[in-house]
């Protein structure tokens, strides 16, 4: 059985109210909302912040029409809810945009097995503003005009964003 | 190497440049190993980032959320689970502690319920949206609604319905989805017989209709999950 069919299962469980089915659910997906909050919040707010995710979700159940993954529709929840928690809390984190081009290294980091690892690890290192692009951009999936939306930025200073935070993970990958 | 189409390397990667412009760049990639291999790296980068796996809370999260889903939960009534302290006879109740009855909670469930049920006879091309949506949810008044019978009728009439879509769709969900959905369904009716049951004995047992009403709640909104997931499979 896949990671889809299991979702699958649980959530037409948890939709009926059977809470250990909504258990699995969280076990199998906290790891990475976790994660993407402390990417998009401070760490001190994450964990709050994931309560509130999962409580939400528990709320949206029944609108969700399985037409997507499951995973792919608590993701969007969670990071409607997530930014919208940025906004609340008065998050207003400063995007600086450097004109300065981070020094190329000369090694090759496609060939890392570790590549995956190494750039969860990395993400953490990047300032905020080229962070959160890079999360929604790239882990996520959104595009600049919605990024663009969510983070009350230029389309233009997404792409900016983006592309300092990649090559800022490279700099950092290569050493 | 050249800062010029470094700073396009990333637009190029999305497919973000014009022809013109990722042509020149794509001739410079074939002369400078540089941009070639940092090309490469932000590939391999792109490539790998949606597939993060995550860091857990440094403490588990669960017990906290599980809390908090409040009254959410199928809970059988046992006689052993205490009720709320009945209120004395007499004694003012203030306006914010009205209780509703439980037909009174699961009639709002049912407009809800049965929104979605005229939506699914609409997904599936069974009908058209006036006809199974008047029958599920008809106009409601605030009379109908302290209605007993109403809610009574309304609840059944939308569990015929959802049933009657999930009997024409189960086929295309997996025999282990059916069986699964068949479980929690039971598990939920025989909470509900069974606060029934102990609302006969304790009419005014205000945690017992609410059990009700969550339930019946609970039962909507599974068989209104099931058919959308058949929908989607349509």
């Amino acid at each position: 059985m896949t990671q889809a069919d299991l979702d699958r299962d649980d959530v037409l469980l948890a939709a009926g109210g059977d809470h250990d089915a909504f258990e699995r659910l969280y076990r199998r997906h906290v790891a990475r909302v976790a994660s993407l909050a402390r990417w998009l919040l401070d760490p001190g707010d994450a964990d709050d912040a994931v309560q509130e995710v999962f409580i939400r979700v528990w709320q949206k159940l029944h609108t969700f029409a399985g037409q997507s993954a499951f995973g792919t529709w608590l993701h969007r929840v969670a990071v409607n809810l997530l930014v919208r928690r940025r906004q609340t809390l008065g998050r207003s984190r400063r995007r600086e945009i450097s004109d300065e081009i981070p020094v190329l290294a000369a090694a090759g980091i496609s060939e890392r097995p570790d590549l995956r690892v190494a750039i969860e690890r990395a993400v953490d290192t990047l300032p905020a503003g080229a962070r959160e692009v890079f999360v929604l951009h790239d882990m996520e999936g959104y595009k600049h005009h919605e990024i663009a939306e969510l983070l009350a930025v230029d389309p233009g200073t997404s792409r900016s964003q983006l592309h300092r935070a990649r090559l800022l993970l490279r700099q950092q990958l290569a050493t | 190497m050249s800062d010029q189409f470094t700073g396009q390397l990333s637009a190029f990667l999305d497919g973000e440049l014009d022809d013109l412009a990722r042509a020149r760049l794509e001739t410079h990639l074939g002369e400078c190993l540089d941009c070639t291999r940092t090309l490469a790296d932000l590939r391999a980068i792109v490539a790998a980032a949606p597939r993060y796996q995550g860091q857990e809370p440094a403490r588990d999260l669960w017990q906290d959320i599980a809390r908090r889903l409040g009254e959410a939960e199928v809970v059988p009534i046992t006689p052993s689970r205490p009720g709320p302290p009945r209120a004395q006879r007499g004694a003012v109740q203030p306006s914010s502690n009205r209780r509703f009855g439980w037909k009174e909670l699961i009639a709002a469930s049912i407009i809800m319920a049965a929104v979605g049920g005229g939506a699914m006879w609409v997904a599936l091309g069974r009908g058209t949206p006036e006809a199974p949506f008047a029958a599920v949810a008809p106009e409601l008044s605030a009379p109908q609604l302290d209605n007993a019978a109403f809610a009574d009728q309304q609840f059944d009439a939308a569990v015929r319905d959802l049933e009657l879509l999930l009997a024409q769709g189960r086929d295309r969900l997996d025999s282990s989805t059916v069986r699964t959905i068949e479980q929690s369904l039971a598990r939920i009716d025989d909470a509900i017989l069974e606060a029934r049951n102990a609302i006969q004995r304790d009419p005014a047992n205000a945690y017992l209709s609410r059990q009700i009403a969550a339930n019946m709640r609970r039962k909507l909104n599974l068989l209104r999950t099931a058919t959308q997931a058949i929908a989607a499979r349509t």
